[in-house]
């Protein structure tokens, strides 16, 4: 039997064993917009949140993940990645994209668009909302 | 293997008992016994013993008569031989097989086969412990059924099957009774003298012996029949042709020699393992479910489903440990186990369990780094993972 984890690359690996920025941010934090994608009975589950400066830019991200080791790998290389964007580059941000520059094979391409779902709905609340209220939903910490 | 692996998938294969190896040795070059066992010289006919030394080695395990025992390339072809070759030799008084769901492939496989060529197989669901319930066996017999297939221990959960009583219901209804215990023998006395089975498969590589051999039981009173499924020479009572493979065979002769001798203390060692291991996993993880029976199961697999996470990262988190997956990853089929589906477990959780399977050579170390390497991955992709909805 081939190796079933043989596409991971060292980048997937090392982001799986110790995913950056894993978490929620404290109750109370402000600026905070937060979305999630998928279902945990399809196999996987992501819940984003960014964390938007004054300036209208992306202080710090946190995530939380059920999935599989590609799933955790991109919301951890996601989290690095989107930190300086607007919130609206954010939401066109291309986790596939990213996926496909770490090798990871077309059947974990739905891994990478549930990532880039969550955090679509994290910074299109931006959009819907610029003046961002305490009373955005937020995750537990 | 890599130093630091530590194997715990016995119920795959096992290595090779040193003893075993070194038996071996002594058959394949030319200071040693090379000779075709069928030849009639001398040194034919000393290869000719040591077979047939293995086979009552073989035979002396099970309790078998040496001329029962029939030599072939593993479990996967003794199946076959027992399912095809019964049924076809039958057929003309019945094209019904009855056999279970959480059979191994080789059996499953071979019973679609049987359908493809005109056969109709009843495929029992098991309990939710994973047995496969005497009654369930005598509800599915009809007058036509001419064969029964049913495991003695199942791969994946080690749940063990009784069958003095499903052997019984099966005699009663004058069908055959063939039984797969690749991963009973050895683990589990075995008395064909006393068991109501006409056919039994054995493998070698799961009970410290080499890969490519095996065995089939074939009951000689009542005397069975069976279509061969390999033509050519008339080795093995015609069943199964092919020049004798006599440093495989007497591989398997030793492995079953030392298994027969050592069993008390191989089931006493693989027991405590496994409760080691079973304890350590329920007080770290105490969601861990054990899946199968508690009790009525063989001694060294132990398969345990954890919620509530992924299946496929808790396997990469834990690749330190030799282990086997209901997870779809992990499957050629790229399914949930078929088992763990049978017994009603859901899709994420099968796919969240893994077996592990102890042995001879595993030691209490092994049992506790595995034990806290699966304690530390699961909480800590429980951390990652949002809380359930």
């Amino acid at each position: 039997m081939p190796d079933p984890f043989a596409a991971y690359s060292d980048t997937v690996r090392a982001h799986f064993r110790t995913p950056r920025n894993a978490g929620g941010f404290a109750a109370g934090h402000e600026r905070i917009l937060a979305g999630s994608a998928g279902q945990r009975r399809y196999g996987r589950e992501v819940e984003f949140q960014l964390q938007v400066t004054a300036e209208g830019r992306i202080g710090d991200c946190r995530y939380r993940v059920y999935g599989c080791p590609a799933t955790i790998a991109l919301c951890s290389l996601t989290s690095e990645a989107l930190k300086g964007r607007t919130p609206a580059e954010a939401a066109g941000f291309s986790v596939v994209t990213l996926a496909e520059q770490l090798g990871l094979p077309a059947e974990k391409r739905a891994a990478a668009v549930t990532v880039e779902d969550a955090v679509r709905a994290a910074a299109g609340r931006y959009n819907a909302a610029p003046a961002i209220s305490p009373a955005v939903p937020q995750l537990q910490a | 293997m890599p130093e630091k692996i530590i194997y715990l998938d016995y119920a795959a294969t096992t290595p090779v008992d040193p003893r075993v190896a070194q038996k071996m040795a002594g058959f394949l070059t030319c200071e040693g016994l090379f000779a075709n066992p069928a030849s009639a010289h001398t040194p034919g006919r000393k290869a000719r013993g040591a077979v047939e030394q293995a086979r009552m080695q073989v035979a002396a395990l099970v309790n078998a008569e040496p001329g029962e025992i029939i030599f072939t390339s593993g479990a996967t072809e003794s199946d076959n031989l027992a399912i095809k070759g019964a049924a076809h030799f039958y057929r003309d008084k019945g094209r019904h097989v009855v056999t279970s769901r959480i059979e191994h492939k080789a059996v499953l496989d071979t019973c679609k086969q049987l359908e493809r060529d005109g056969f109709e197989v009843t495929y029992i669901k098991p309990n939710a412990d994973g047995l496969v319930e005497p009654q369930a066996v005598a509800q599915a017999l009809r007058p036509d059924t001419v064969l029964v297939s049913i495991m003695h221990v199942n791969n994946e959960i080690g749940t063990a099957n009784d069958i003095a009583a499903i052997g019984a219901i099966v005699h009663a209804q004058g069908a055959w009774f063939h039984v797969d215990a690749a991963q009973s023998a050895g683990k589990l006395p075995i008395d064909l003298k006393q068991m109501p089975v006409d056919l039994m498969s054995f493998s070698g590589h799961k009970v410290y012996g080499p890969k490519g051999i095996g065995a089939l039981y074939v009951r000689s009173q009542p005397h069975i029949n069976l279509d061969p499924l390999i033509h050519g020479g008339g080795h093995e009572h015609g069943l199964r042709s092919g020049t004798l493979a006599t440093h495989q065979i007497v591989g398997m002769g030793e492995a079953y020699r030392i298994a027969r001798e050592e069993m008390p203390k191989d089931v006493t060692h693989c027991s405590a393992l496994r409760q080691q291991l079973w304890r350590a996993l329920h007080v770290t993880v105490p969601e861990a479910l054990l899946n199968g029976h508690p009790s009525q199961r063989v001694c060294g697999i132990l398969n345990v489903g954890f919620p509530g996470i992924e299946g496929e990262s808790l396997l990469f988190a834990c690749h330190d440990l030799a282990v086997s997956s209901g997870s779809a990853c992990t499957s050629t089929d790229k399914a949930p186990s078929f088992v763990l589906r049978a017994l009603g477990r859901d899709d994420q959780l099968a796919g969240s369990s893994i077996r592990f399977s102890v042995g001879r050579f595993t030691t209490k170390e092994e049992v506790q780094t595995a034990a806290r390497i699966v304690s530390e991955e699961y909480h800590r992709l429980q951390e990652l993972a949002p809380a359930a909805g």
